[in-house]
């Protein structure tokens, strides 16, 4: 496959790990963000290490690639749909008679349970879409300025 | 004219208001929370208590009451969720005003460079 990119032609190995690499950074990223209350993690790094799954498309397929393959608009707004969700959480301490960012229901199940920590579990997950989304914009972003040097380098 | 009238009339309505709002919080807002029961709270009321030889005073008592308190097996998380849940608002704030900061400033520049590559 050729693309407009610095780069021709992406080379085979190139292409192949990342296409190997893929599964495996998604899956552990999410694993960090799901269970972030009973192992180690949580929402902030578990969505850097999702976010990383758009250097790893570029890498493998080229700027035009990622940024076909996935909606900025999406994700940009989904970063904001993200933040609201984390402030109604913590808005659940004062509708049940407590204060803000109190954690609610935990003592619903017992110790270990991914849900046992209550509020703090569902907080984790929201932060960990907001962070996941807003990285993933701005390194798609990031990548689309690759453009204006490629471009430069022909007028050039 | 009258819009002229109105608006200002809004605008000291909405001043003592605010006036009022804060001498209400200032003066009779009841306590709600006075940080009693915290282990953390007393420490802080009574310095001397401090056990200076055991080098972590105030992280010891979040470790041994975490599981009470939280029920998250990770210690950070409860820290980061619970304990400084508003301060993790503020972080999640600042990317957000961060990204959209940095979305303004390049979105001029790779608008140019799809226009530049269709041609």
């Amino acid at each position: 496959m050729r693309f407009k990119d610095g780069i021709t032609e992406q080379n085979v190995v190139v292409k192949c790990g990342s296409d190997f690499m893929l599964p495996f950074a998604l899956m552990f990223g999410f694993m960090v963000i799901f269970f972030g209350t009973t192992s180690p993690g949580g929402g902030f790094q578990g969505g850097v290490m999702v976010a990383s799954a758009v250097l790893l498309v570029y890498l493998g397929y080229g700027r035009e690639a990622a940024q076909s393959v996935i909606s900025s608009e999406f994700i940009r707004v989904n970063e904001a749909v993200g933040a609201i969700i984390y402030v109604a959480l913590a808005m659940c301490g004062i509708f049940a008679g407590g204060m803000f960012c109190e954690n609610v229901f935990f003592r619903l199940f017992n110790i270990g349970d991914p849900l046992s920590a209550g509020t703090i579990t569902f907080m984790s997950y929201a932060v960990g879409y907001k962070v996941l989304t807003g990285v993933g914009f701005l390194l798609l972003l990031l990548v689309g300025l690759l453009a204006l040097d490629t471009q430069e380098e022909v007028d050039a | 004219m009258i819009k002229k009238y109105l608006s200002i009339f809004a605008c000291l309505l909405v001043l003592a208001f605010g006036c009022w709002a804060m001498a209400y919080a200032y003066f009779e807002v009841p306590m709600t929370y006075d940080g009693s029961d915290v282990d953390v709270t007393e420490l802080y009321k009574d310095p001397s208590s401090y056990d200076i030889n055991d080098p972590d005073g105030v992280a010891d008592i979040i470790v041994k009451t975490d599981l009470e308190q939280t029920r998250a097996q990770n210690v950070v998380a409860a820290v980061v969720f619970d304990y400084r849940g508003f301060d993790t608002i503020g972080e999640s704030f600042i990317l957000l005003a961060a990204i959209a900061g940095a979305f303004v400033i390049l979105h001029g520049a790779v608008k140019k460079g799809k226009e530049a590559e269709k041609e």
